[in-house]
Formats: C-alpha cells, sequence, structure tokens
C-alpha cells in the first residue's frame, strides 16, 4: 500500500510516495539520501535517530513516514545555513563534544532545538532537555559543556 | 489418555490433529491486549503409564509471523488419596524464545500462569465429571 | 512490518465509519509511540491504521464544571507544560513530565497512553489518586469509566474496540488538598519505574484529621493499582505520624508484582509500603506549603501594618 505524502525537509519541499510501513528515518536516509540521521536502538530511546517535526524533537525510527505528511522535517544537515555550521556545531567541535559521532547528529539536533527555546540553559536544564540522547563514549561533560558554550557562537 | 481432549483443555487451543500415535499436530491463539499469537506446533506424547497414572507431553510451537517461538514441557501425575479423592499434579516448564520472549517476560508470565490455571480447571471438570 | 491501510480522518465520524469498514483488525494510532515499536517487532498486525491525528478539537486543557478536562489527543508535553495546569494540577503537570523522553512526550497521547494500559506508565497513578474519570466515544455514544474501574489487565482495558478515549476529566480538589507522585527509578532516568506510587490527601478544617485520601501504585501488578485498604486505615482518622507507615504496610497486601530486571517481586513489594509512606509524607508537606503565606503576601502585610501604625502615629 503505497501513499503519496507532502513534507518539507531542511526548508526544501518533496512530493514523494512511500510504502505505508516505510518508517520516516529510512524515508529519510534511503528515499530522501539524508544520512546523517543514525539509527542506535530502534525502541526510541536512545536518540540517535532525533529529528524535529515542527521544531519539536521526534524519534524518527518509531514514527511512520506517513505520519509526516504535511509537516516539516529538519535532521542535521538542514543546521549549518549558507554554509556555515550552527553555533551548536560550532560549539561540539571547539569543546570536543563528540568522539566515535555515532550520537552526534542526535545530540546536535537536540541541542538545538534546546537552544531554540532556551538561549543560555543552565547545566541542570540541559541535562533535564537532553536526558534522551545516550552517548556511549563521552561521559556527557564535553556535551553538556559545548552546549552551555554555543552561545559564544550566536549568530 | 485422550491427547486432544487434553490439549483442548488450554484455553485457545483451536485445533488438534492426530499425526501418529505418539505426535499430534495442534493451533493455539493466545491474546494479550493488541497482540495476537498464532502458534502452530506439535505435541508429542513422551511417556504415558496407565499403572503409574502418569503422563509426559512435550510441545513445541512457532508463531506464523516468526515473532517467537514456545516450547514446553508438561507431567501430569494423578495420585490416589483416598477412596474418593484424587490428587492431580501438573508440572509445566515453558519456554517463551524471540521477540516475544524478549518483549514481555512480564507479560508472557503473567499470561502463562492464567492459562495454565485455567487449563487445571478444565481437567478438573472433565475428570470429576 | 506488515503491508496496512493507513486512513486519515477529519472528524470522529469518519474515524468511527472508517473503523466499521475494516473491522477487527483495524487499530487507532495517535501518537504510535508504543503502537509502531509492537508493529515493528509484528506483535500486532493491523490491517490498516485509523490515524487521529488529523481529527481536530480533541487536544484542549480548560476549566470546566470547577475540574480540568483533558482532551484524549492532548500531547504529553502539553500536559507538562500546560501553564493551567502548572497553576491548578502541578502534581499532574509533574507526573507527566517523568514520562520517558521529550521526544515521546510530544508524539504520545492522553488517551493514548490510557488505552495502551501499560501497568508500569507513570500518568495513572497520579491520574487515579485524583479521582479521574475517562469519556470513552464509539459510534453509539459516549460513557463515562472511573479511571479507577478503567484497566483490565496487562494492556487491557473496558474499552471496546471502536471506543476512544477523547476525554479525561479531573474533579476539582477539595480545599485542603495536596497530592505527591513518587518514581522509584532503578537505571535511568527516562525508564519505567521499579514501584512508583501516588497520593492525593484532604484533611479538615483544623488541619489535623484526614478527611479523604487516595493511594494508587503503578509497576506493581498487571494494572494499576488503588491502595483502598491503605486508604481506609487512613480516612476520617486523626494525623499521626505513625498512620503513614500503617497505611504503606496495608499497601503491600494489594499489590503483586513480577520480578524482572528492574527489582524481585519481594523487593518491589516492600518497596510499594516505603513509597507509599513517602508519598503520603510528601502530599502532606506540600499541603503545609500551600499553607503558608506566600512571601510576597506576607511582604505587603508587613507594608499595611506599618502604614496603619504610622497614620495612627499622626
Amino acid at each position: 500500500m503505497e501513499k503519496k505524502i507532502k513534507l518539507r525537509v531542511n526548508g526544501k519541499k518533496h512530493e514523494l510516495e512511500v510504502p505505508t510501513n516505510r518508517l520516516l528515518i529510512d524515508c529519510l536516509r534511503y528515499d530522501l539520501g539524508l544520512t546523517g540521521t543514525k539509527e542506535g536502538c530502534s525502541v526510541g530511546v536512545c536518540g540517535a535517530c532525533t529529528v524535529l517535526m515542527d521544531d519539536e524533537m521526534i524519534s524518527a525510527c518509531i514514527t511512520l513516514a506517513v505520519m509526516a505528511d504535511g509537516h516539516e522535517i529538519t535532521t542535521v544537515e538542514g543546521l549549518a545555513q549558507n554554509g556555515e555550521l550552527h553555533p551548536v556545531q560550532k560549539s561540539f567541535i571547539q569543546y570536543g563534544g563528540f568522539q566515535c559521532g555515532i550520537c552526534t547528529p542526535g545530540q546536535v539536533v537536540a541541542a538545538k532545538a534546546l537552544l531554540d527555546e532556551n538561549p543560555k540553559p543552565t547545566e541542570d536544564e540541559i541535562k533535564d532537555w537532553m536526558m534522551g540522547n545516550l552517548c556511549r563514549c563521552t561521559g556527557y561533560y564535553k556535551i553538556i559543556e559545548s552546549i552551555q558554550k554555543a552561545h559564544q557562537f550566536a549568530r | 489418555m485422550d491427547v486432544p481432549k487434553v490439549a483442548k483443555s488450554l484455553p485457545g487451543v483451536e485445533s488438534v490433529s492426530k499425526i501418529d500415535d505418539k505426535t499430534y499436530e495442534g493451533a493455539l491463539t493466545v491474546r494479550v491486549g493488541p497482540i495476537k499469537l498464532n502458534l502452530q506446533g506439535k505435541i508429542i506424547v513422551e511417556e504415558q503409564s496407565k499403572e503409574n497414572w502418569r503422563a509426559a507431553l512435550r510441545a513445541e510451537a512457532k508463531d506464523r509471523m516468526a515473532a517467537g517461538a514456545v516450547n514446553g514441557k508438561t507431567n501430569m501425575v494423578l495420585k490416589e488419596l483416598s477412596a474418593n479423592q484424587t490428587e492431580l499434579l501438573v508440572d509445566t516448564d515453558v519456554n517463551i524464545l524471540g521477540k516475544i520472549g524478549e518483549f514481555g517476560q512480564p507479560i508472557i508470565r503473567k499470561k502463562a500462569d492464567s492459562m495454565l490455571k485455567e487449563f487445571v480447571e478444565n481437567i478438573k471438570k472433565q475428570l470429576t465429571a | 512490518m506488515i503491508p496496512f491501510e493507513y486512513r486519515t480522518p477529519k472528524s470522529l465520524k469518519e474515524v468511527h465509519a472508517t473503523l466499521k469498514e475494516f473491522g477487527s483488525d483495524a487499530k487507532l494510532i495517535a501518537g504510535g509511540t508504543s503502537l509502531v515499536i509492537m508493529m515493528r517487532q509484528r506483535l500486532v498486525r493491523p490491517n490498516c491504521l485509523v490515524s487521529l491525528r488529523s481529527v481536530r478539537g480533541l487536544n484542549s486543557i480548560e476549566i470546566h464544571d470547577g475540574g480540568t478536562r483533558i482532551g484524549g489527543l492532548a500531547t504529553h508535553r502539553e500536559v507538562e507544560s500546560s501553564s493551567l495546569l502548572r497553576r491548578r494540577l502541578p502534581l499532574l503537570a509533574e507526573t507527566y513530565h517523568h514520562v520517558a523522553t521529550i521526544r515521546i512526550r510530544n508524539m504520545a497521547t492522553v488517551g493514548g497512553g490510557l488505552a495502551h494500559a501499560d501497568p508500569n506508565q507513570d500518568p495513572p497513578p497520579t491520574l487515579i489518586a485524583l479521582g479521574a474519570t475517562v469519556k470513552a466515544t464509539s459510534a453509539d455514544g459516549s460513557r463515562v469509566i472511573p479511571l479507577d474501574e478503567f484497566f483490565t489487565d496487562y494492556y487491557e482495558t473496558v474499552l471496546k474496540p471502536d471506543e476512544i478515549v477523547t476525554e479525561v476529566f479531573i474533579p476539582k480538589m477539595a480545599p485542603n488538598s495536596a497530592g505527591a507522585y513518587l518514581k522509584f527509578l532503578p537505571r535511568t532516568a527516562d525508564d519505567y519505574a521499579t514501584v512508583s506510587a501516588a497520593a492525593v490527601l484532604t484533611l479538615d478544617k483544623t488541619r489535623r484529621t484526614i478527611n479523604e485520601v487516595r493511594i494508587a501504585l503503578g509497576s506493581v501488578g498487571v494494572t494499576p493499582i488503588r491502595a483502598a485498604a491503605a486508604e481506609a486505615v487512613l480516612r476520617g482518622q486523626p494525623l499521626k505520624a505513625e498512620a503513614f507507615a500503617e497505611a504503606g504496610e496495608k499497601a503491600k497486601e494489594a499489590v503483586d508484582p513480577v520480578s524482572d530486571f528492574r527489582g524481585s517481586a519481594a523487593y518491589k513489594k516492600e518497596m510499594a509500603g516505603v513509597f507509599v509512606r513517602r508519598a503520603l509524607e510528601k502530599a502532606l508537606a506540600n499541603l503545609r506549603q500551600q499553607a503558608k503565606p506566600k512571601p510576597a503576601l506576607k511582604a505587603i502585610k508587613k507594608a499595611i501594618k506599618k502604614a496603619i501604625k504610622k497614620g495612627k502615629k499622626r
């Protein structure tokens, strides 16, 4: 069963025909070639697949592509503007907020969503927001620091 | 021992058919909320002794949609306590494999417990009839 | 996932018509955070998903009849961030904040969560302790169900296949009431609880007698459990330090937890008693905190007293 869907991804309009059982993460990665978003646990717990739907964080691995019909999706590829990295990306690079990188797209998208709502969050606010993005490498210290200091790179 | 009759005492058993003296084929449907399992498998009579009033059955079943498998062993012993009192001992060991096992240990265990309770009740009814 | 039809009806009438069209193998989907996982594992295999996401008007949060009405399609996130709820029912907003992660809360709906009926969820114990009722709507009309009669088994409720949870209603809290929800987390903050307990206390005017108490537990059985026996030892009784511990002990008798990686059944039973006691203590502390005059009010009262004194001196 195929369905026609219309969605805006990173500012660009797309009209696709997808099977009803296509997951959003597979649609983004395979139908649209946006492989930045990673699948970690497949049950919506680890946060590696974090994308924004209408500016709100969701787990792409447990969302059907058809559920995104008519909505706006932001992936990690959509953070940079006009060839310039988003402040949170610059901060992650400067302060070493990643090691192997597998959780990073999810971390960075989640962090952007936080900073859009709260440009100078406290450590507790960061921890509460980012709690659903797991990392096996960094121990989280540098991720928190990168987010705390992202305002230094504000456009 | 009438194997199909015993098997049908387990709630959810939909069909039991004989393959040979010791093997039967069966289908069992189990529902837990939105989850419905259609298990299909074999029941093998490992021991059946009229003198000792014992029976041992072994079952292996797979879910059609490959969500997992169930295998189990059950030993039944009838003990005479007095002239008109008989004790039925049912000892069952069930293993749940695959996704259903992974996903819902607590749910499955509770469901299995309630199914076994009903099974024993049904057997009791048949024996006292 | 096996193939299925996906329908997006725009009204409840259309939803019911679609459910009728596809029969008992159709499933309703709202946020899908539990359903899609089960479908990915082929544990649930509907022939049609009837999405509620395009049905308007079912996600409001408003005051009604002195109580609070929450639409079945309101998301967990909408409930935790609602300024109305944070003011009037902070216990409820806090409880919804405990659920999983923000990503899940952005999609998971109030009605969908209740219909899913996982006994490890956070909202049900609090909602039961608040005396909440659920409105279930089918093609034939609606009925109101008290939440402590709603859950029947793991993943099972009294809902008929075509009934949708369209509303949750929390009655007005009596004066001198406060509550608490405590979640005993085994490992990570986004996990289910080892045990959880919600308690809502109502004291009399003198604040020395317990007029009413409601206690509910999560993660200790195949459904959320209302600890009626524990409530009975407190209801109508004078407020005593030992009373809460006694209620905790009584609550242990009502639970039937399963052993799993969050704790053994024996441990969970023990903790049920501990957390009921602690939830009652916290509810009392919240009540006393509520009763204290607020700092700003205190300052104003002081300033008025001073001004009156000054006026008298002249």
